[in-house]
């Protein structure tokens, strides 16, 4: 009952924005075409780019090819950030002598490093990778650190009471403790990486999602523009729910939130 | 290791002073041996200098204090639109079921649109002007805040609003104080997240559409491979952001004092 | 000042498909300036009951009504005492005191007054500005107190007030409460677990059956209090070593105990 009554309540709202849409474009003309699409011509773009193509190919090559970047940057990014956060979080000798180096780069934001990567990579996906790693690693870290220093003393004296080996006070008890937390780190860190590869691929690229949107702001095509912005939306909001699955299949115990 | 062992304050000072120095250290290593030309990786010294040098005089039309004057108005603006709107807003859907049956469908919609993607239409809308950052910024810095004023007054314990209706308090007066205060904490939270992604926000809109301020510095000087200047900007982008974080955590510690 | 009237007062509760009766049919006349307790095992409707008559719930079947006017909404008529104090931690003693008051056509003179007066009343001088987590609980529970009393109610509603206390705290605040009623009597309906308590406070004891919850009888203390002259007794220990109050208290047991008996839950 209550699947359905979601399905329903989306569909209404869907519907609601759409006819908002319709109303304050086509129907009342409040906005004019040239600065926002209606609904009609968000349709043709669509349909052109996913069947035609723009700006160097077509739709799904420019999913596939922001997609694959922000994956892979993105799973080396939190692989390391998660075992530095961890090892930080388990030694306070590793935390002293990382800290100064990490809070020192911490505060610069991913998109400033951009002009840096564009410097020493130039414009094609290297640069791109270094910035969205910068992005995807310092949520981890941090989240992954938080994650360990907050089990619960009981749990920790409990397993050192058992006595049981490193290897195993790692793998049985530390990481599984500290897996709620890391993954809140990895949505933070994947959304990081999503906004900033849009970006890298806003100021320079030939392929991909942010290209789109660079093209048809510079073919002042306003319809274009938001298929560019709606494939974004899109797209992140299925990697986050794919991350989601992950989540749940990796902590079972965990009731629904 | 089963536990956390301490450190000493000596031990503590020592390696901290030691991973200082390798990094560096490192860094020096590598700008000497010139594993790059010198333009790409000056060193820290080169850096420190720049800074300076940049602060006193102009570069792309202002010093950095210009630039930097330049940036943080933009972000203020908004990062205060955002307040300003989202505050009342959020409280006003959490009181009213109407609002909120309306609003939630068009925020969902716009919500996972990266700010950044709205740059096309910022530029298109805006040109040139200062509308266009703004824009940018409002829509990074908007989300937290709406979200954290409408579920911190939302969920507000029921006892509160019990106390407030039998004790005979208007709807107004209820939303005023009862629901904001009571909000105070998620507000606050949501201002500090807000602060961040407005300021990040910031950065990306300046690397792309402006004429003035510190990203649009940072874009010129990666032009011309001046990395030290590049370098100047991160480090400046970095401190304000880092100062505007430790401003709003202080509010924070002030407010969850009740 | 006013009664409160329960007609045949019905309220369900629906749990998915379950039909939960909180109350079956509850018909109570609580008369002007009556103090009234009801006790009963957990979940036998006498919370239920009191919040249908301030108006945060309403019955299914039935009417409530204050002053022979029903009620629809809650209101500063029906001031409410809540067992968690629900005191805005937000604001001072003072400002919870007066928060009622100041939705009230009174100026702020008046208002300053009246607010004092019950602060010193309740034995809060010196605790004016100070806030809620800075007080114990039972000055929490006396702020609360003054802050529904303040408003002057046609009728007080106290929902287990004493209940997070501690229990020589618990005693103080009933002598507390005996002493208020008594300089500024008004229509009280009181819940309660402690059955002393109710004997204690009370002109009438309504005793309420547990699921669905309907009266099993109502005793009255009164007419015994007045007769055995226990306003006499100083303190409230030897109060409640009188004959008379042991009687009456383990009468009440024996009817909510007959419930626990034969229980089929």
């Amino acid at each position: 009952m209550n699947a359905v009554k979601n399905i329903l309540n989306v569909l209404v709202s869907v519907a609601g924005v759409l006819l908002v849409w319709l109303t304050l474009t086509t129907w009342t003309g409040i906005i004019e075409p040239n600065r926002f699409p209606n609904p009609m011509e968000f349709w043709v773009s669509l349909k052109q780019i996913a069947l035609q193509g723009y700006g160097n190919g077509k739709l799904h090559q420019h999913i596939l090819q922001s997609v694959i970047l922000v994956t892979t940057s993105f799973l080396v990014a939190s692989t390391a950030g998660v075992t530095l956060g961890l090892l930080m979080g388990a030694s306070r000798r590793i935390e002293a002598f990382v800290n100064p180096v990490f809070l020192t780069l911490r505060p610069i934001p991913p998109l400033a490093w951009i002009p840096l990567a564009i410097v020493w990579l130039g414009l094609d996906n290297s640069a791109k990778v270094m910035v969205i790693f910068v992005a995807a690693f310092v949520p981890s870290v941090i989240n992954s650190y938080a994650a360990v220093r907050s089990i619960e003393t009981p749990i920790l004296e409990a397993s050192a009471m058992l006595g049981i080996r490193r290897w195993l006070h790692w793998k049985e008890v530390l990481i599984p403790a500290s897996l709620p937390l890391i993954f809140t780190g990895l949505r933070l860190s994947l959304q990081a990486s999503w906004t900033t590869l849009v970006a890298a691929e806003l100021i320079g690229a030939l392929l991909g999602l942010g290209s789109i949107l660079n093209q048809a702001a510079q073919d002042i095509y306003p319809a274009m523009i938001l298929v560019g912005m709606f494939s974004v939306a899109v797209s992140g909001w299925l990697m986050t729910v794919l991350l989601g699955v992950i989540e749940r299949r990796a902590m079972p115990w965990r009731a629904s939130p | 290791m089963n536990g956390l062992r301490e450190l000493s304050r000596r031990q503590w000072l020592v390696l901290t002073l030691l991973g200082a120095s390798t990094f560096l250290g490192l860094w020096y290593f590598l700008a000497f041996i010139g594993v790059t030309p010198q333009k790409f990786l000056p060193t820290p010294l080169d850096v420190v200098q720049r800074f300076f040098t940049l602060s006193t005089e102009p570069f792309v039309g202002m010093t950095l204090f210009g630039h930097l004057a330049s940036s943080f108005h933009r972000f203020l603006s908004g990062f205060g639109l955002a307040v300003a709107i989202g505050v009342p807003l959020g409280l006003l859907m959490a009181t009213s079921k109407v609002v909120d049956r309306i609003v939630t469908p068009l925020f969902e919609s716009i919500r996972f649109v990266a700010p950044i993607a709205w740059i096309p239409f910022a530029a298109l809308w805006f040109g040139t002007g200062m509308g266009g950052p703004v824009l940018i910024i409002f829509m990074g810095a908007f989300p937290p805040v709406l979200i954290n004023t409408y579920r911190g007054s939302k969920y507000v314990d029921v006892k509160y609003l019990e106390a407030a209706w039998t004790l005979g308090a208007s709807r107004f007066r209820v939303m005023t104080e009862v629901l904001m205060p009571a909000a105070v904490p998620s507000i606050v939270a949501g201002l500090r997240v807000s602060a961040g992604l407005g300021w990040q926000s910031l950065v990306g809109a300046e690397l792309i559409a402006a004429s003035s301020g510190v990203g649009y510095m940072m874009v010129k000087g990666q032009q011309s491979i001046d990395t030290s200047t590049v370098m100047s900007g991160m480090l400046a982008i970095g401190l304000v952001g880092l100062l505007i974080d430790i401003l709003l955590r202080k509010l924070q510690e002030r407010v969850s004092q009740c | 000042m006013a009664n409160i009237s329960f007609n045949a007062v019905e309220r369900v509760f629906h749990q998915g498909d379950k039909e939960i009766v909180a109350v079956g049919g509850v018909t109570l006349e609580v008369a002007d300036r009556e103090f009234v307790a009801i006790v009963g095992p957990s979940g036998c409707g006498k919370t239920t009951c009191l919040r249908m008559a301030a108006g945060l719930e309403k019955p299914t079947h039935g009417t409530v009504s204050v002053g022979g006017v029903p009620v629809t909404a809650p209101g500063p008529d029906r001031s409410v005492v809540f067992q968690q104090f629900a005191l805005f931690p937000w604001k001072t003693v003072t400002q919870n005191i007066e928060f009622g008051l100041r939705s009230l056509n009174i100026d702020a003179k008046t208002r300053a007054e009246r607010v004092k007066h019950y602060i010193e009343f309740m034995g809060l001088a010196g605790y004016e500005q100070g806030f809620p987590h800075q007080l114990s609980g039972g000055m929490q529970q006396r702020v609360a107190i003054a802050r529904a009393y303040v408003l002057d109610p046609k009728v007080l509603l106290m929902d287990e007030p004493f209940g997070a206390l501690d229990a020589q705290t618990r005693v103080v605040m009933q002598e507390e409460l005996v002493r208020l009623a008594r300089k500024h009597p008004r229509t009280v309906l009181f819940i309660t677990h402690a059955v002393e308590e109710a004997v204690y406070l009370a002109d009438r004891v309504v005793v309420m059956t547990r699921r669905p919850g309907l009266i099993k009888e109502i005793v009255d203390i009164k007419s015994i209090r007045e007769r055995e002259r226990w306003d006499q007794v100083e303190r409230i220990e030897d109060v409640m070593d009188q004959p008379s109050f042991v009687g009456l208290r383990s009468h009440i047991w024996r009817l909510l105990r007959e419930q626990h008996a034969g229980d089929p839950q």
